[in-house]
């Protein structure tokens, strides 16, 4: 039925013409309140924000502080409960009742894009999903042609136009996605957290697009939990407890190291900086103690031979051949008790490499050997799975079981461990990570950062002596990515092997031993951490980034150059080691000069 | 990872077949599947087997990737084929070893059908290797259009059957995922007493459950996002528009089905 309602409102202008005759206001919301259950708490409580036309507005705040429910609120997706929500200069919620039309008009001028690119792609060809918001509007097929190439030309995708979107990356999607929301030409751009799930350069990319979508002048909205991309808004809010708890420039708001802890966020790495220089603390850089808590384990781990070894590892997909190789040639010796990062860009290998550590392939060429065991004999198989644990991507997704304690429990069963003992284990791996209070709770009512933990829990029941982790602190917030950090260094602690896929450099350069970069299915460097970040031009080749600690002191170091000064800094890696590099080399006021002089977006 | 459903995955060109309306390409391709049923004498087989090769040679794919698409399509109709091989018993005997034999009829048979549903395969490949999934169901919401009148939301069930086709990869990536995590927790579907397996089976599906419901909801979200609405008022992107190009083909495919339903008349009158 909705042809009585002009469809192409861009053309009746019914929405704008209220507006111009007013301020900038895009969105005002007035003591805005909302409860997803009937009012015993309150995912966005008394909330009053305006967002002038223009404005670059990021939206920080942790899990569960009501960050998403504000997008949607902004998006005109949801009404509140209470309080009244104007959108593009229309009264869409008057307190007591939703004006549908109101509604319907502030979302023809509202793009949103979200966390996971596989739920906003809606058909098998980029050039088509780019084209499906306008096509809803009612857009002349010229027009909408048009469009398409012209976004898809700004997001830097315009050679995939014929692509099948599933096959491309998490990032090239989420531009996608940006270039679909963009093609209906919205006057406002809300991201919820789009670069969650991406790797550094996937989440670089997205800010680039931002960046030039600001200067044209589009309104943008950007929630996220990364305090590095907070930098460059003009305006960053700070949610807690769906309250909003600050609202001022990025420098009002990002420069109090104690607050943002306190609100279970992390400071950007100058703040921290500028706060260690100052000696009034590491500014929550290092790992806590947690080290000192071994995990039980009753194994007495007299393995003659223990660890990992790959020798000569090929691996290829038998997908018609399309694919290619995705390992090839790979050697490593991964004595027990070692704590080994892989790192390398998305269809590096590094996945594929877990896999096959963990029995879930068998190598073309070569052999794995998990604790001496070869990774090939079905025979052993049972017995290699006690040996090696894999935590996937998102392993949350693997929790199936009623109870926590249940799905905790899945794995030592099939060991065939007995009742007695299974109870045991699960009782101490969920002490061990602090989820005892939830034993006996449906692991599906749980917030994201608790499920990762009993899907992690799970895995460690088995008692595994070698532990593979896929992307542990993907999608996390820095409260949830600190506190896995924590776990990890406990296990290591313990003396677990832990081969780690990651895309932090920082988690790299904080946690591990050693660090195996892969490009195309082949090794190409081999090291500890400090050793292999210092040839950065070649990590940067193959797109991976350096720690913000190792950056800031090339970054030191060139304006001192510039000053006729030669400093050696060394290649510290973790913010404490570019303390000390500092203290050594005597720089201590040029570098807090060269803090308040560059600002909170140095890079 | 991706479990083997690349069968007849869009491969994006711009051959004349690429280029025909969506609508004749689909109408016309259903017709050659069809009459394939019709095969009874060599010589059909014959223009049949020609007619598709063709086919496939003037879309531009490569035949190597063409066939490579329905592969396992193929191995399964040539294993039928052999059993046929075996089991039909008239004409002369060719080869006899014990209980099994081997005739003439056995053979024909087994040449026949395996030839005939290798061709309507390699028919059905061609359609959907040029056609974006959109544009089948552009072509099939406009076919379908004057049951719309009839009250069936048309525009609906292909929106659904789009959807459908878009999420098959994700959710097969999804599960090999998941019987891959659940694998490394020791659970196996192939071994172990009933109530193990049917754990096992539990602990995958359970997961795959969840993650539709929360594609779902994500889709949902994004659905309104975008404004989508139902059918009524939306243009398309790609403007579906019968050319000279699409009178050719049609032709074509015309003489085709009149030159072998006429051989077949032939085959039977001699």
């Amino acid at each position: 039925m909705g042809e009585e309602v002009g469809r192409d409102v861009r053309d009746d202008g019914s929405g704008r013409d209220d507006r111009s005759g007013r301020d900038d206001v895009v969105v005002r919301l007035e003591g805005v309140r909302l409860t997803y259950d009937e009012g015993s708490t309150w995912a966005l409580d008394d909330v009053t924000l305006e967002v002038q036309a223009g404005e670059r507005i990021c939206v920080l705040g942790a899990n569960g502080s009501g960050k998403s429910t504000l997008a949607s609120v902004i998006c005109g997706l949801l009404a509140p409960d209470e309080g009244t929500v104007e959108l593009m200069g229309e009264m869409a919620f008057d307190g007591h009742s939703a004006d549908a039309d109101a509604y319907r008009h502030a979302r023809h001028h509202i793009g949103l894009v979200f966390q996971n690119p596989d739920d906003q792609i809606v058909t098998t060809v980029v050039a088509d999903d780019v084209a499906f918001g306008p096509e809803n509007l009612g857009v002349e097929p010229a027009q909408i042609a048009r469009r398409v190439d012209r976004e898809l030309a700004r997001v830097a995708m315009g050679d995939y136009a014929d692509a099948d979107p599933s096959r491309l990356s998490g990032g090239q999607q989420q531009r996608i996605a940006i270039a679909g929301a963009l093609a209906m030409e919205p006057d406002m751009l809300v991201l919820d957290e789009p670069g969650a799930l991406l790797d550094v350069r996937g989440r670089r990319g997205i800010m680039h697009v931002m960046d030039g979508l600001s200067e044209t002048g589009t309104t943008i909205v950007h929630v996220t939990h990364f305090m590095d991309e907070a930098l460059a808004a003009t305006r960053v809010i700070v949610l807690d407890h769906g309250r909003i708890v600050a609202d001022g420039t990025p420098d009002q708001v990002l420069r109090s190291p104690s607050r943002l802890a306190a609100l279970g966020l992390e400071a950007p790495f100058v703040v921290r900086l500028a706060d260690a220089l100052d000696g009034t603390g590491t500014g929550g850089d290092e790992t806590s103690g947690a080290g000192d808590e071994a995990v039980p384990r009753d194994r007495d781990g007299a393995y003659r031979e223990s660890g990992v070894r790959l020798d000569r590892v090929s691996f290829s997909y038998a997908d018609g051949g399309t694919r290619g190789r995705a390992l090839s040639d790979v050697s490593a010796d991964i004595p027990a008790g070692q704590l080994v990062a892989i790192c390398g860009q998305t269809g590096s290998g590094k996945s594929t490499l877990a896999r096959l550590v963990c029995a879930l392939g068998t190598p073309d060429d070569g052999r794995v050997l998990v604790d001496g065991i070869d990774v090939t004999d079905r025979g052993r198989r049972m017995e290699l799975r006690g040996h090696v644990g894999y935590v996937m991507q998102r392993p949350e997704r693997q929790l199936f079981a009623d109870t926590v304690s249940a799905d905790v429990a899945y794995g030592p069963t099939n060991l065939g461990l007995s009742d007695e003992e299974v109870r045991r284990r699960v009782d101490e791996v969920l002490d061990f990570l602090g989820l005892t209070e939830l034993a006996g709770r449906s692991p599906f009512d749980l917030s994201g950062g608790q499920r990762r933990l009993v899907a992690l829990a799970g895995v460690l029941a088995m008692g595994p002596d070698v532990l593979v982790l896929d992307e542990p602190t993907a999608g996390l917030d820095p409260r949830g990515r600190r506190h896995l950090r924590d776990i990890v260094h406990a296990l290591h602690a313990s003396g677990t092997t832990i081969l780690m896929v990651t895309h932090s450099m920082d988690d790299v350069a904080r946690l591990a031993d050693r660090m195996l970069v892969l490009d195309a299915g082949r090794v190409v460097a081999d090291g500890s951490p400090a050793e292999v970040f210092s040839h950065g031009d070649e990590l940067q080749r193959i797109g991976l980034g350096v720690p913000d600690a190792l950056a800031w002191a090339r970054h030191l170091e060139a304006s001192a150059h510039r000053g006729g000064l030669e400093l050696g800094l060394g290649e510290p890696i973790t913010l404490g080691g570019l303390v000390a590099a500092i203290d050594r080399a005597g720089c201590h006021d040029l570098a807090r000069r060269t803090l308040v002089e560059g600002g909170l977006a140095w890079r | 990872m991706a479990i083997g459903i690349g069968f007849g995955r869009y491969c994006p060109g711009d051959s004349p077949i690429h280029r025909l309306d969506p609508r004749c390409k689909a109408v016309c391709v259903l017709a050659l599947m069809v009459t394939t049923f019709a095969i009874t004498t060599a010589g059909q087989l014959a223009i049949a087997v020609a007619g598709a090769l063709g086919l496939v040679m003037a879309t531009g794919v490569p035949l190597r990737r063409t066939l490579d698409s329905v592969r396992p399509v193929l191995l399964f109709i040539l294993v039928i084929g052999l059993l046929d091989l075996f089991f039909v018993s008239t004409g002369e005997t060719l080869l006899a070893a014990g209980p099994v034999r081997v005739t003439t009829g056995g053979v024909w048979t087994a040449v026949l059908y395996t030839c005939r549903f290798a061709v309507l395969v390699l028919y059905g490949a061609t359609l959907l290797l040029t056609t974006t999934p959109t544009a089948l169901t552009d072509a099939f919401e406009s076919l379908l259009s004057p049951l719309a009148r009839l009250g069936l939301h048309v525009h609906e069930i292909s929106m659904v059957l789009s959807l459908a086709l878009r999420f098959v990869p994700t959710l097969a990536d999804e599960c090999s995922a998941i019987m891959d995590a659940q694998a490394a927790r020791g659970s196996s579907l192939a071994n172990g007493g009933p109530t193990q397996r049917l754990r096992a089976f539990v602990a995958v599906l359970m997961p795959m459950f969840a993650g539709a419901l929360r594609h779902a909801s994500g889709l949902s979200r994004a659905l309104d996002a975008r404004c989508y609405e139902g059918g009524s008022g939306r243009t398309h992107y790609h403007v579906l528009r019968l050319g000279r190009r699409d009178a050719w083909f049609s032709v074509a495919t015309l003489a085709y089905v009149a030159v072998l339903l006429a051989l077949g008349m032939v085959g039977a009158g001699v």
